[in-house]
């Protein structure tokens, strides 16, 4: 009453969904975490409820806690290492380049006849004319946008 | 293809004062007005790359087969085939209509 798992009871099923894990652990009874004193063992002692509560409360915390600060938290041979290293340039080499080609791929075919189209007639000086001038009718509509102010943008709430 | 194939039919068209065959890599054949022009082929690109991003509505493929920069006495015209980018720069004869 009071403190952490007072009213905690291992049968009960509620309380099952907020004890669990978000990833299930691999291997729930591997190897001890690290940076951690693991004397006890993962059966409850039957010394006391209390002593019984304190280590299940170091499992499930050990079991959430990655430590990346822990000392030779990683041996891993050298040879493994560099085939991790190699594994992984490899995936980035695979991802860059199809990066790459997306970007390259972005040039679309206008046509199969660059020659012809190049020679064809130039753009009418009409239609470029007319073209200037729908360009210059938007350019002052554009120009002439603006806010029409109807009301106070700041008022005062009258309190009485 | 070869750069001669490439360019083979630019210098026929009729009066054109230079072209450029420029490629995503940088420029693989120049001649005339725009030979060396590494300048303007950067500037074309980039128009034309521009022009590219556009979609009419409902459209998705690019809206222009030719893109033309129409100065007061020449024409730059610009399309895009098998990757690459041809400009021809040509005389502008498309003058104002003399009112007789």
């Amino acid at each position: 009453m009071g403190c952490c798992y007072s009213g905690e009871d291992n049968n009960s099923g509620e309380k099952s969904s907020e004890t669990d894990p978000l990833i299930p652990p691999p291997n729930p009874t591997s190897k001890p975490p690290n940076g951690t004193d693991w004397i006890t063992t993962n059966v409850p002692s039957a010394r006391t409820d209390e002593q019984a509560l304190l280590n299940s409360i170091i499992t499930k915390t050990a079991q959430n806690i990655i430590d990346v600060s822990a000392a030779d938290s990683v041996v891993m041979e050298q040879h493994e290492y560099m085939d991790k290293a190699r594994q992984y340039s490899t995936k980035l080499a695979v991802l860059s380049t199809n990066l790459h080609q997306k970007k390259a791929l972005t040039l679309p075919s206008l046509t199969s006849q660059p020659h012809q189209v190049l020679a064809s007639d130039l753009v009418p000086y009409s239609d470029v004319q007319q073209v200037s001038k729908i360009a210059a009718y938007a350019c002052s509509a554009i120009s002439q946008i603006k806010v029409d102010a109807k009301e106070e943008l700041v008022v005062q709430f009258a309190i009485p | 293809m070869t750069t001669a194939a490439l360019t083979a039919g630019l210098d026929r068209i009729p009066d054109q004062l230079g072209y450029l065959v420029i490629s995503e890599d940088g420029v693989l054949a120049s001649a005339g007005e725009l030979e060396n022009d590494e300048h303007t082929a950067g500037v074309i690109m980039q128009m034309v790359r521009t022009a590219c991003r556009f979609r009419l509505s409902g459209s998705a493929e690019a809206p222009f087969k030719r893109m033309s920069v129409i100065l007061d006495d020449f024409v730059y015209v610009a399309t895009i085939s098998g990757q690459k980018v041809f400009v021809v720069k040509r005389q502008n004869n498309q003058h104002q209509a003399v009112c007789a």
